[in-house]
């Protein structure tokens, strides 16, 4: 199997998700990495923004807030803190059953991290833990009969940082229940120190390769994937997509 | 909890730790305006936006009989229309 990979570095939120779609709209088997600059927070497609987000901190700090097209729970993405990855294929690559499709994709995902020396493994529907911490999260939609599946890898944590910005009751973020969540997330930094995200995507990569047998030639964004970009980019900067729920 | 505007609200943290959250205006046994939030999964994504136009008029038994037959037409992952009914009527006696 012949897939496109392509390496982004920042781009804004609302180019980000405009890419993924038009990827996804095009099917064409790919596996992208990027990262968010502003760092921004994406929201499920279920949430409710009001309920998830400090907005006001937001603007004040200069942090994009956007909606995903993919469901699932709100995520932190810290410009130098964390990487993105997506992954597009045809329907028919995957199994039929969501949940298999997640293992399979996830399951790349952790054997590349282990590459780098992190006992990762998948956990829950969606999650990747390091010895129970979590690590990586993902969220999947299927359209246009082909899969967008994306997620996200920490590379630094910041949780009190992550919690100000989300919204999280007063006795969540006391100072005891930050520790205890500190206990429960990781970080490719906290677990193995410091490494290039050059070398946490190429062991991606790997991955991807040896769990699905994948060959990968780097290339750039087709012409029409752009064109189509550009006009996604206007609904994931709207009012009305972001606060429609 | 009674908010503003007669909106009653319920909520559900179903097994595996994702959460539902209703929001719901009745009026005289009737829905008149419901929403679902949450970190769930469904696919297709769009057909939630249909299920609360549905329900929409509806009083809750038939409520019910929509919601157990939108799912079985959409994929959940780890949400159930038990999950989705449950927060429903929290909502609705809160």
């Amino acid at each position: 199997m012949k897939f496109r990979l392509i390496i982004h570095g920042h781009r804004n939120a609302y180019e980000n998700m405009a890419i993924d779609e038009a990827l996804l709209l095009s099917g064409k088997p790919t596996l992208r990495f990027y990262k968010w600059k502003p760092s921004a927070i994406s929201i499920g497609y279920f949430q409710s923004i009001k309920n998830e987000v400090n907005l006001e901190l937001c603007e004040r700090q200069g942090v994009d807030v956007v909606r995903r097209i993919t469901g699932g729970g709100a995520v932190y993405h810290d410009s130098e803190g964390e990487i993105t990855y997506s992954f597009v294929c045809p329907q028919h690559f995957m199994p039929e059953k969501i949940l298999e499709s997640y293992k399979i994709i996830c399951g790349a995902l952790a054997h590349g991290l282990k590459k780098i020396g992190l006992e990762a493994e998948q956990a829950g529907i969606n999650d990747i833990v390091v010895d129970g911490k979590k690590i990586s999260g993902s969220a999947q939609t299927r359209k246009y009969g082909n899969i967008l599946q994306h997620g996200t890898l920490l590379l630094q944590v910041n949780v009190r940082k992550m919690f100000s910005l989300l919204k999280v009751s007063k006795e969540k973020i006391s100072d005891k229940n930050i520790k205890s969540i500190e206990e429960r997330v990781t970080s490719i930094e906290k677990e193995i120190g410091k490494i290039s995200d050059e070398e946490v995507i190429k062991a991606l990569i790997e991955g991807f390769k040896e769990n699905l047998s994948i060959e990968f030639k780097e290339e750039g964004i087709g012409e029409e994937e752009i064109e189509i970009a550009r006009k996604l980019v206007k609904k994931y900067e709207s009012k009305e997509w972001n606060f429609k729920r | 909890m009674k908010a503003k505007n007669g909106i009653s609200k319920g909520e559900k943290k179903v097994k595996g730790g994702k959460l539902i959250r209703c929001e719901v205006r009745v009026k005289e046994d009737r829905i008149e305006e419901i929403r679902f939030t949450g970190d769930f999964f469904i696919h297709p994504e769009e057909m939630l936006e249909k299920l609360e136009e549905n329900l929409r008029g509806k009083n809750i038994e038939e409520a019910e009989e929509i919601i157990n037959s939108f799912f079985e037409n959409i994929e959940g992952i780890g949400v159930t229309a038990d999950d989705f009914i449950e927060v429903l009527k929290k909502a609705v006696i809160s």
